[in-house]
């Protein structure tokens, strides 16, 4: 379990988290969301251990900041929104580099999990290809696959692990973001746990079983999607007046992801 | 084309292809070292001297003349060659990694020109430092001078072009040249202050050349250049990460303050000593790397061994050509690596012109 309490993170002088409370629990797939600038990011940053702050922040019991960078690399992996690469490396070379500063450092089981882990995301075949010639989504996707070595099996001695994925759909067609989010599923399933920043109210909805809506560094309402996505809650955060579950006038096409056939 | 397809069809595995190149490099490395020691105004077989080198003895197979020529004068200053060349391409690579980007090289962004500045001050003003403490350092005043200046340089440079853990190039590549105005401005003004001597002492970095090396400049520097070279494989994991960036490396598990700290002080130390013996040479630091990493790509664990051995390779092929080519006299080294280094520097400028975002 990932638990923050009264999380406060200040960057140049600027309050961006103010006092911010969540847990995330093992098997459950938590969703940040919430309006441009409303600290989403930081937020995450500030879990994964990446930037200072205060408040109590804890993972599976241990304080965050204690653990060195290697102990914290074995319980959670993180997918930041894009990464760009100066250098010729093929896509496996990437992959592989999540094997190499994790614990799953045998050799013999290093080039099944990174064959498993491009399946994962359907980039079978893509081993050879090289990562600067790939779309920005086929890219998001090769940098998912290498988080996702870093941490294969969900469940490490007895506790979870945490995927910590920032916009993992951002840049993916309709058809990938629901296997993105179908594996982010997959994983809590299998006993690990998921924390993902999302834009997407619908795949929320979807996907998330415990959501926090944050505005201005603040929680403004958390809980199951079913609770949190009201009209009130989409006006008061996101200034926009709309109706959930409302449908458009007849004639309008609109596609939901919830009827998709997996 | 051809390569492109080889690692398509390798998965794009080059790690058997990258130890087949490191073999081939160690073994033209010391082709190249026999063939070095064996050239010049005072021919000698490569066979003789190789065989005189193995056996260690006085021998018959050598005469006393090309016996002197080979180990006192050309030996030293092929080992020296080597290390310089492996210093200054291992550097230009671990300096590539930490800044994410094929552009940084100790020449190009004043690292050098510190370490320059460092040297000609020692030169200049060392005379005025307590007896004391010169003695204390010994032979190693100016690779020391010379070491705190490059790593002066360097911190300066990355505190300019590092904000929030983005390092921008274009703020690098300028500061690289304000530093090396700044180091060129004050060896002016110690041109001015200094005697004939000093001043003999003072063109010779400004050029750069291997000419001059003896046996004891090999014992100051070379323990020094090696042991920084020793350091910095331990790196290249962390070096890999940090190509993803500085926060993903720290996801990684890699301790990025500390690496950071380890490679540059590293650097700043090879390039000291290097500086120290043979004066600024400039692009080795550039072109090697590049030229690897389209050959085996950019993993450092296979990429910083390969371009000691290639850097080496190369600043030895660039002294034979400097000092056979206008024989009896003989190029700065600076001028060779440059005449062929800047053109190669253009055209990679031009390839990655999108991607270094300049």
């Amino acid at each position: 379990m990932i638990c923050a309490k009264n999380l406060s993170v200040r960057l140049s002088g600027k309050l961006i988290v103010d006092t911010l409370s969540l847990t995330a629990k093992a098997g459950q797939v938590t969703a940040i969301v919430g309006p441009n600038g409303s600290g989403k990011t930081t937020t995450m940053k500030a879990i994964s251990g990446e930037i200072a702050s205060t408040g109590e922040l804890t993972i599976n019991g241990d304080d965050v900041r204690a653990l060195e960078p290697w102990q914290l690399a074995t319980r959670r992996a993180v997918l930041p929104q894009a990464t760009t690469i100066a250098f010729p490396f093929t896509v496996r070379e990437i992959v592989r580099m999540g094997l190499s500063t994790g614990l799953n450092n045998d050799a013999a089981h290093a080039q099944a999990i990174a064959a498993k882990a491009l399946a994962a995301v359907d980039l079978e075949g893509f081993e050879g290809r090289f990562y600067q010639e790939l779309s920005g989504g086929e890219q998001q996707r090769v940098q998912l696959a290498r988080v996702l070595t870093q941490i294969w099996d969900p469940v490490l001695n007895g506790m979870p692990c945490f995927l910590m994925l920032d916009e993992p759909v951002s840049s993916l067609d309709i058809r990938h973001q629901l296997t993105i989010m179908q594996l982010a599923r997959d994983y809590c399933t299998r006993g690990g746990g998921v924390i993902a920043v999302m834009h997407d109210l619908n795949l929320t909805a979807m996907y998330a079983d415990h959501m926090v809506m944050m505005k201005r560094g603040k929680v403004a309402a958390a809980g199951a999607p079913a609770e949190v996505l009201t009209d009130a809650a989409m006006e008061e955060v996101f200034g926009c007046r709309m109706r959930v579950s409302g449908l458009p006038a007849a004639g309008t096409p609109f596609i939901l992801p919830q009827t998709a056939v997996l | 084309m051809t390569a492109h397809r080889l690692r398509l069809a390798a998965g794009g595995d080059r790690t058997a292809l990258a130890r087949l190149v490191i073999a081939a490099l160690a073994v033209l490395t010391v082709v190249v070292l026999l063939l070095s020691t064996a050239t010049g105004a005072s021919d000698a077989s490569v066979v003789d001297v190789a065989l005189s080198l193995v056996s260690g003895e006085p021998s018959s197979v050598l005469s006393q003349r090309d016996r002197i020529i080979v180990i006192d004068i050309r030996l030293p200053r092929a080992l020296l060659g080597l290390l310089i060349g492996a210093a200054l391409a291992v550097s230009g690579a671990v300096m590539q990694g930490l800044f994410r980007n094929p552009l940084a090289d100790p020449g190009l962004i004043g690292i050098s020109s510190g370490a320059a500045l460092g040297a000609v001050l020692m030169i200049v003003l060392g005379g005025a430092l307590p007896a004391a403490l010169l003695g204390l350092v010994g032979a190693f005043a100016l690779p020391l001078a010379a070491f705190v200046g490059g790593l002066l340089a360097t911190l300066f440079l990355y505190r300019i072009a590092t904000l929030h853990g983005q390092t921008s190039v274009a703020t690098m590549l300028l500061a690289g040249l304000a530093i090396a105005a700044l180091a060129s401005a004050v060896t002016g003004v110690l041109i001015y202050v200094a005697d004939d001597r000093q001043l003999r002492d003072v063109t010779f970095w400004s050029l750069g050349s291997l000419a001059g090396s003896t046996w004891p400049k090999v014992l100051t520097a070379g323990p020094v250049i090696l042991l920084s070279l020793a350091v910095l494989p331990f790196l290249a994991r962390g070096l890999n990460a940090i190509t993803l960036g500085e926060a993903t490396a720290f996801h990684m598990g890699v301790k990025v303050q500390k690496l950071k700290n380890i490679a540059i002080v590293s650097v700043a130390a090879a390039i000291g000593a290097s500086v120290a013996v043979s004066g600024g040479i400039a692009f080795v630091g550039i072109v090697v790397p590049h030229i690897l990493r389209m050959v085996i790509g950019p993993d450092h664990r296979y990429l910083l061994p390969a371009a000691a051995l290639l850097g080496g390779i190369l600043l030895l092929a660039a002294d034979m050509f400097a000092r056979t080519i206008v024989a009896p006299a003989e190029l700065p080294i600076g001028i060779v690596t440059a005449l062929a280094g800047a053109p190669f520097f253009l055209w990679v400028l031009l390839r990655h012109r999108t991607s270094t975002g300049l």
